[in-house]
């Protein structure tokens, strides 16, 4: 099978097993996580390059993936550099135009069903169940055992659990005793992807602004 | 970026000068995958004339560092210039390369 784009991994893991329901996350997360993996994705595919201080358009001609295209066409379209952080941003709120395009490719690759159901014959509710979870238990076991051991990761590895991370999402896929002692060696691992990093920083401050909003304490992380 | 091929104590030496950017990082690349094509154990990247490093120029670094370990080999990284030890800090690379001095004891 074709690999997985992050953006798809990103969608279908942020999905629960059984349900197909979005897995509860802090607000605004999955939009940076899925900003961060349209990034990563072009950055993978040599269009962009990015350091501490912007981001670099490479090579503006398509991808041909549709899943990528309309983003790389926005970044080549704007004329003044801007750092990651200010596209993870620009991408975030368009959250539900890098999602559903994923979801639709994730039904067609038959990897996950769609669901409509009705709550009370009236509220329409639309799950995304896995169609046997193969794919979703495939990523989990190979990254599960990069954080339990001390394998060095590729790059490919890297950027998904750092993305992952960002947007708060490993909290619920490595849930368990084996993996909160493990907490050092994935925080090592999710450093190491720049995007990642930025998705994390982003996460954090929403997190923070909504606490601060809502005269809440702000949540240990 | 200018790069440099040699062997020292038998063991693969590249010798990156200038900038490691998205533009410069194929042709390492292509340099690196020579080099591994010919079944070395070890291999060592001199970086005493990198200016900077990118995402993508990090790319490299890991994913050579992977393979070489994948099949029970080392890569190691020599001579870090002050912005590529900064990079290397902030990526956790520190913790997760190996990292020498100096070229004599990476090729040691």
């Amino acid at each position: 099978m074709q690999q997985l784009t992050f953006t798809e991994e990103i969608v279908l893991l942020a999905l629960d097993d059984k349900t197909g329901a979005q897995l509860p996350l802090p607000v605004t997360a999955l939009g940076y996580g899925l900003a961060g993996a349209v990034l990563a994705d072009l950055a993978i595919a040599g269009k962009i390059d990015t350091d501490a201080q912007q981001l670099t358009l490479l090579d503006p001609s398509p991808t041909g993936d549709p899943l990528l295209d309309p983003w790389l066409a926005l970044i080549a379209a704007e004329k003044n550099p801007r750092s990651v952080a200010s596209w993870l941003s620009v991408l975030a709120d368009r959250q539900q135009e890098i999602e559903q395009p994923a979801l639709e490719r994730l039904i067609s690759r038959g990897i996950l069903k769609r669901q409509d159901k009705k709550i009370l014959w009236v509220i329409g509710l639309r799950r995304y169940p896995t169609v046997d979870g193969h794919e979703r238990t495939e990523v989990r076991t190979r990254l599960g055992q990069l954080i339990l051991g001390e394998d060095l990761p590729d790059p490919r590895d890297a950027t998904l659990l750092s993305l992952l991370r960002g947007c708060r999402l490993t909290d619920n896929i490595f849930d368990g005793p084996e993996f909160s002692a493990r907490d050092a060696r994935l925080a090592t691992l999710a450093k190491m992807d720049l995007v990642g990093r930025e998705v994390s920083a982003a996460t954090t401050e929403a997190i923070i602004a909504l606490s601060v909003a809502m005269n809440a304490p702000v949540p240990h992380m | 970026m200018e790069i440099t091929a040699s062997v020292v104590n038998e063991i693969p030496v590249l010798t990156l000068r200038g900038r490691l950017d998205g533009l410069a990082a194929p042709a390492v690349e292509e340099k690196v995958a020579a080099l591994l094509a010919t079944g070395p154990q070890r291999m060592v990247f001199d970086c005493s004339g990198i200016e900077y490093a990118s995402s993508a120029g990090l790319r490299v670094f890991l994913a050579t560092a992977k393979k070489l370990k994948t099949v029970g080999g080392r890569c190691g990284f020599a001579s870090l210039t002050p912005p590529l030890r900064e990079i290397f800090g902030v990526s956790g690379f520190l913790d997760v390369l190996e990292i020498h001095d100096n070229l004599e004891s990476a090729t040691a």
